[in-house]
């Protein structure tokens, strides 16, 4: 026989061999703790349960909701469309099929935004991207959303057109009787018009 | 730039290194590189390729099992020497049904046609007309699956494992596997040598120069 091949031989057989004396390694990337602060510092990672009122409604596709509390909390009460991945079970492989999503901006939520904050840190230093938390949780979605309180008649016109769009969403959640009195039942809509101009509809 | 920062590691597409548009431009490089190495090792002509049914020549088992043999074991160094994540590393699905049927098709159009899909490809690039024969039945092939797709489709995805590896599945290292399969390569590589050597008589081994 050659003794090429025999060289080559022994050589695979020393590499190979090598290779059962190499300890276990994990290179599982993290995120860099420094752009990790950096990121935590930011207010961007927030948005609030307005926005997300009005992209339920508006049936955004290019979000998902994930509610990180337990499974008895996300049964007996939670967002329409939202996943379940309760915090501890974040690191197994269904984070995986719902979180790695880079086209799509995962909000995770929890009944404040403690736990989702949590939740935020560790899904970050999985390496996912498009994470933001909904601030306030859940509590803060009932004060805003489900049971909006009247601003005062003197709170500035954006206040006032807030609570229209509160009402409204309110109305679209809970379903609840459309005979609430208000001057604005358009429900959903809370675009308003502008006020007309003196000039205008003259000739 | 500080460059003691610039910790690149593999793979380069997932972590972002290279942005996913890239990824038609690469296999496009790696295609060409592979059809030249095909040709090269003799793959384009049948002779050879038929050979490892026939026991005359074994270079089609040799050139795959090498290929395969240092691809485990430099990207099990790599993943050592943290230039890549070997958990990024797409690993194919495992169906079992359709691999099964799918590996005795290839093997009897392998033994009848004398080419596999892609040294039908080389075969075309020198002009071999043959080649143009099984290329146009390949093409009638992959029309009648995908028409007969509903029928099948059952059968086709049925003994999914998911995307398990060796060693996931009989519980060991990927570093056994890897050292197992190098023992295993060497053992074939010299059983099928002293197989061409009866069934050739006059062997003529290749020379290094």
């Amino acid at each position: 026989m050659n003794k090429n091949y025999i060289f080559l031989a022994a050589l695979l057989i020393i590499l190979a061999g090598g290779l059962l004396f190499l300890p276990e390694k994990n290179n599982q990337v993290q995120e860099n703790p420094e752009n990790l602060m950096w990121d935590i510092a930011q207010p961007t990672r927030y948005v609030t349960t307005d926005q997300v009122a009005k992209m339920i409604i508006e049936k955004d596709p290019l979000f998902q909701l994930v509610d990180v509390r337990q499974n008895y909390d996300y049964e007996y009460f939670s967002l329409p469309g939202a996943y379940n991945v309760p915090i501890d079970s974040l690191l197994t492989e269904i984070s995986d099929i719902i979180l790695d999503t880079d086209d799509i901006n995962t909000i995770l939520y929890s009944d404040d935004d403690i736990k989702a904050d949590q939740a935020w840190v560790i899904a970050k230093r999985m390496g996912y991207n498009n994470i933001y938390v909904m601030k306030g949780g859940l509590n803060c979605w009932i004060r805003t959303i489900i049971q909006p309180e009247a601003p005062p008649e003197t709170a500035p016109i954006t206040d006032l057109e807030l609570y229209e769009f509160r009402k409204g969403a309110s109305l679209f959640f809970t379903g609840a009787a459309i005979s609430v009195d208000t001057d604005n039942k358009q429900g959903l809509k809370i675009t308003r018009k502008k006020k007309e101009t003196v000039a205008e509809g003259g000739c | 730039m500080d460059l003691i920062n610039l910790n690149i590691m593999g793979p380069l597409i997932p972590l972002g290194h290279i942005a996913t548009g890239w990824d038609f431009v690469i296999a496009l490089l790696i295609g060409i590189a592979f059809g030249f190495i095909l040709e090269a090792s003799g793959f384009s002509s049948s002779r050879n390729i038929t050979g490892v049914f026939y026991g005359y020549n074994f270079v089609v088992l040799r050139v795959f099992m090498t290929a395969v043999v240092v691809a485990m074991i430099g990207l099990l160094y790599f993943n050592y020497m943290g230039w890549i994540d070997l958990n990024l590393v797409f690993v194919l699905p495992t169906y079992l049904n359709s691999m099964i049927a799918g590996s005795l098709i290839m093997g009897l159009g392998f033994v009848l046609g004398g080419f596999c899909p892609g040294t039908s490809y080389t075969a075309i690039a020198i002009g071999k007309i043959d080649a143009i024969v099984f290329t146009a039945g390949l093409f009638l092939g992959i029309f009648i699956f995908s028409e007969a797709f509903p029928l099948i489709e059952g059968f086709y995805n049925g003994g999914n494992l998911g995307s398990i590896t060796m060693g996931e599945m009989f519980g060991v290292s990927n570093q056994i596997v890897a050292f197992s399969f190098v023992i295993i390569a060497l053992i074939a590589f010299y059983v099928t040598w002293l197989i061409e050597k009866k069934v050739r008589r006059k062997i003529t081994p290749y020379k290094f120069e």
